[in-house]
């Protein structure tokens, strides 16, 4: 399945891997056979839409979903050990670390900050609480937090957000992870401060060799900083590729709706963005064929009851009929153009026909 | 105020403090006393007058003499003797109800819609609708009656610290678990919704992702951010549990202030009822009041404070 | 612009069928076997109560002595003689006798009377004066919502049970006087809910509509606010006939409640001597038993009213 050569240094394999909730209505699907690998000191992103699965997968990878109406299945190894539906508890605070979304969330409003940090070094690392907070005033200074000793005795709401960040990286960085998980690390942040973290988490990767799970809803953010795209929706893999070749041989109709609907610095100042038509598909009954054609300008008859095979070309994997820069391509487009809609009822508009 | 107000307008007030020895104006001896009531109680000055000035005395603290036998000391006396006790009463119920609320939540919470769940909220529900003076009988007819194990008379002259049926330690373990267990039902319902909120909180998946052992995320992390409305709650119950710490006092017979209240009503001491009910009223409205700074004060978030105030209808 | 309006269209589908699930959710839930259950019980218990003096009971004062041979020690004979009460439960007494050898199912049936009666006049009075109170005052707002909410306010300052036994100690322990006292302390919670539900519900849209289209006030307070408040003030109500049937049967426990009656907390007490809970502990256990019924049906109505109807944010209640 996985187009990636399996290596002895991969340190993450996960291979049909899935996770289902069990809900009123029905098991909601919401990862669906992922697979990919993750070599040591290299980063992945997976990129999608909120509700493409890509934080369930994550999550469920570390084993924190541990809700008895969750199923798990298919298979992930973690530096070589089987960890899919096993406790991974073992791994928490020594192995994996993880970075959350909101910091102002993630942080536990009643604890001091210093000691939220020096919690892993106390509990795994076996140091003195005299101890901990040194290596915490240090890690405090590495991170860029100024004021560090007063800091240490701060509470999250005393802090700014890209503070708090700040304070959830030392967090990260004092388990001395092989992995880090950052989902949408930066979403919360201003874009002056997001840029800022982004670095700080590049130059402390590679200072400690670790490898690194980006997920992120936005393609420019993992562009030039994962050495590999993994493009999700509706809990399936749409795109798989090196980095650079997600842009430069973008294939999948969903990669190219994203890439549109991000603003570039370099666009001229009043470019329209535009917006993907509709919502992430439901997961309890998703459609039948390619999950992203309800809402696909280039949706066919085909794309609608069928689910496109996995095309693999060498680095690079992608599951379409219709790839993007090909002829049958072009002619789906026209064909939808002409009748003003596609297979799947969504409406095509003037302005993209003129394109 | 009001109360005293209601007792000046319900007939002679003279009467509802002395009796049948108010209607009696022909033997001195009679009306030696019905001077010293009146001047006792400003009974010979103008309404208004006799507000501000029983107010006054009460502010500071004397309220006024015992008068259904003659002879008998000041009531403030009564209350220093007797309010001491229900406190100790009380204290222990409060710890037997955390002791008790604490880890029944978390177990709770932890294992929200479990079996265990299930029936630990299935028996809180069972414990709110058991009155106190219901709770008293059975646990007297388990432990004592039954059981033998707890003594169920109580001695005020007995040493408090110690092991045995003499020291009032043990002997307040059957009043204080009746007034607890009503108290643990509470707190416990309403700690579980606060930490089965708190626990789908990122933060605790962030503890978990930290590697913080499961016991540690539950009753370090979970527990301390779900705490605040608990100790609201606790603050206004203690007012509450003097309610309870009547019945209890009366059933178990502990001379606190609760029984002082009932054998004063029995005897038609009006004075003792009325600085009673005053002296709870007035701690009822502040411990109300403080709750509700605590409220504030201890969140470091600072949390709505009108959440706290509504965590809590009830009209007895 | 057409895939912008597509876009807003297709996501009002989205929310719409959303919304339709959620009430389709909302309407899968019921209200649950144990609910009727409760309603039954209730319905059965006063029954009882209400018709208890036409009902085939025994009389609650009589003293049902039983004999038994035995010889006696003076003449050697058989002789009648009568055994000690209380008795076990027998077919003659279901629920046996207490010491005096009087019926505990008829006692527990008549103080059921009186239990009740406070239960559903207190509930009747708080809902009468704290509903309109309430409802008045989050529908004209301004000062008279200010004085209503600050006297409800008050009127919470007060430990309800050491109020009341200052009102009885100071007027009588009549029926009429223990459940006034209990309506008036439960004016407060009813009022305050009914105003902050009339607060709500004036702001909706319904109600804005009706009063562009010029109806009167007296109308949109009846007929549109009204069934609105309504559902919240009866689950509200159902847990102030457990707290006002609790505190009645408090009083009687502490030998205060309506003189010369037995109701249930007067007959818990009158069997929880030593000497009685060893030999026959059903004397107190059986009326016991009747009294946490019937408090627990209250509240378990009411709480699964609360479930179904979603009404559990607005208040979080208990004695």
């Amino acid at each position: 399945m996985s187009p990636m050569t399996k290596t002895d240094s991969a340190i993450l394999e996960v291979e049909n891997y899935k996770v289902g909730f069990r809900t009123e209505r029905g098991l909601a699907k919401a990862v669906n056979g992922v697979s990919f690998s993750l070599e040591k000191g290299k980063t992945i992103a997976i990129v999608g839409e909120s509700g493409s699965g890509k934080t369930v997968l994550n999550r469920g990878l570390m084993g924190l979903l541990t809700d008895s109406n969750t199923i798990e299945e298919g298979s992930a190894k973690f530096m070589g050990e089987e960890i899919a539906g096993l406790s991974r508890q073992r791994f928490w605070g020594t192995n994996i670390a993880m970075i959350f979304q909101d910091p102002m969330s993630s942080l536990n409003p009643v604890m001091k900050v210093g000691k939220q940090v020096a919690e892993p070094l106390v509990l795994h690392q076996g140091l003195t609480k005299k101890e901990s907070k040194k290596e915490v005033i240090n890690l405090f200074k590495l991170v860029g937090i100024p004021d560090p000793e007063k800091r240490f005795s701060e509470y999250p709401h005393q802090l700014s957000g890209g503070m708090r960040q700040r304070v959830m990286i030392s967090i990260a960085l004092a388990i001395k992870p092989d992995l880090l998980i950052a989902d949408e690390p930066t979403t919360a942040l201003d874009v002056t401060v997001q840029k800022y973290i982004l670095d700080l988490l590049q130059e402390l990767q590679d200072e400690r060799k670790m490898s690194v799970i980006l997920i992120t809803h936005d393609l420019g953010v993992a562009r030039g900083r994962a050495d590999e795209i993994l493009v999700m929706y509706g809990g399936k893999v749409m795109e798989h590729a090196p980095s650079e070749k997600i842009f430069t041989e973008m294939s999948h109709p969903y990669t190219e709706a994203l890439t549109a609907a991000i603003p570039r610095l370099k666009d001229p100042k009043h470019t329209r963005l535009i917006p993907i038509p509709g919502s992430p598909p439901d997961l309890v009954h998703p459609p039948v064929g390619c999950k992203f054609a309800p809402r696909c300008v280039y949706a066919q008859e085909n794309c609608i009851n069928e689910e496109p095979a996995v095309t693999v070309k060498g680095r690079h994997s992608y599951s379409c009929f219709y790839p993007v820069g090909t002829e049958k391509n072009k002619d789906a487009y026209q064909k939808n153009a002409a009748q003003g809609h596609t297979a799947a009822g969504l409406k095509i508009s003037r302005r993209r026909v003129l394109k | 105020m009001v109360t005293f107000g209601s007792m000046s307008f319900l007939g002679d007030p003279l009467f509802n403090i002395l009796g049948p020895i108010a209607g009696d104006t022909e033997s001195p001896e009679s009306l030696k006393i019905i001077e010293a009531a009146k001047a006792e109680y400003h009974l010979d000055k103008s309404v208004p007058e006799q507000w501000g000035r029983w107010a006054w005395d009460f502010v500071r603290g004397d309220f006024g003499v015992q008068f259904s036998t003659t002879g008998q000391p000041p009531v403030s006396d009564l209350i220093k003797e007797r309010l001491p006790r229900t406190l100790e009463l009380m204290f222990i119920a409060q710890l037997f109800a955390l002791g008790l609320a604490i880890p029944w939540a978390v177990t709770s919470a932890a294992r929200a819609n479990s079996r265990i769940d299930k029936g630990l909220t299935m028996t809180s529900f069972a414990a709110i609708s058991l009155p106190s003076f219901a709770t008293a009988v059975l646990l007297y007819y388990v432990f004592s009656v039954k059981l033998d194990w707890l003594p169920d008379t109580y001695n005020a002259i007995d040493p408090f610290w110690g092991f045995s049926h003499d020291h009032r330690l043990i002997q307040l373990i059957l009043p204080a678990l009746t007034l607890g267990i009503g108290a643990a039902a509470q707190y416990a319902r309403l700690l579980r919704t606060d930490m089965i909120t708190t626990l789908r909180e990122d933060f605790i998946l962030m503890a978990k992702s930290k590697g913080v052992p499961r016991k540690r995320v539950l009753y370090i992390h979970a527990l301390r951010s779900s705490l605040f409305s608990l100790i609201t709650l606790l603050a206004i119950n203690v007012g509450f549990m003097i309610g309870g710490s009547i019945v209890v006092e009366s059933f178990f017979r502990i001379p606190g202030i609760g029984l002082a209240i009932i054998e004063a009503v029995l005897r038609d001491d009006f004075p003792v009822v009325l600085a009673i009910v005053m002296l709870v009223s007035c701690g009822f409205m502040v411990l109300n009041y403080l709750a509700d700074i605590l409220y504030s004060v201890l969140d470091p978030r600072i949390r709505n404070t009108e959440q706290g105030q509504q965590k809590k209808v009830t009209i007895l | 612009m057409s895939v912008n309006k597509d876009e807003i269209l297709r996501n009002e589908v989205n929310e719409s069928s959303e919304v339709a699930e959620a009430g389709a959710e909302a309407a899968k839930k019921t209200l649950g076997f144990g609910f009727w259950l409760c309603a039954v019980w209730l319905f059965v218990i006063s029954m009882f109560a209400l018709l208890a003096p036409v009902l085939p009971l025994k009389d609650p004062g009589e003293n049902f002595v039983q004999y038994e041979e035995q010889e006696n020690p003076l003449t050697k004979k058989l002789e009648e003689q009568p055994t000690i009460p209380p008795y076990s439960p027998s077919s003659e007494h279901w629920f046996g006798t207490d010491q005096d050898a009087r019926d505990i199912f008829s006692r527990t049936i008549y103080g059921a009377r009186i239990s009740l009666a406070v239960g559903g006049l207190t509930t009747l009075f708080g809902l009468l004066i704290g509903g309109s109170l309430g409802m008045l005052a989050g529908f004209l707002k301004g000062w008279i919502d200010k004085l209503v909410s600050g006297l409800f306010l008050l009127s919470l300052s007060f430990p309800g049970l050491v109020l009341t036994i200052l009102i009885i100690t100071i007027l009588d322990r009549s029926l009429l006087t223990i459940s006034l006292t209990f309506g008036i302390l439960s004016i407060a919670p009813i009022g305050r809910l009914a105003r902050a539900q009339t607060l709500t519900f004036s702001e909706r849209e319904f109600v804005t509509a009706a009063t562009t289209l010029g109806a009167k006030r007296s109308r949109i307070l009846l007929r549109e606010l009204f069934p609105n408040v309504l559902i919240p003030m009866i689950t509200l109500a159902m847990v102030v006939v457990a707290i006002s049937i609790v505190g009645e049967g408090t009083l009687a426990f502490l030998g205060l409640s309506v003189q010369g009656s037995s109701t249930w907390g007067k007959l818990i007490l009158l069997g929880a001597d030593i000497s009685t809970l060893q030999t026959s502990p059903w004397v107190s256990f059986i009326p016991m038993s009747f009294l946490f019924l019937t408090v627990a049906a209250f509240n378990f109505m009411s709480d699964r009213l609360q479930d179904v109807f979603d009404t559990r944010s607005i208040y979080v209640t208990h004695d």
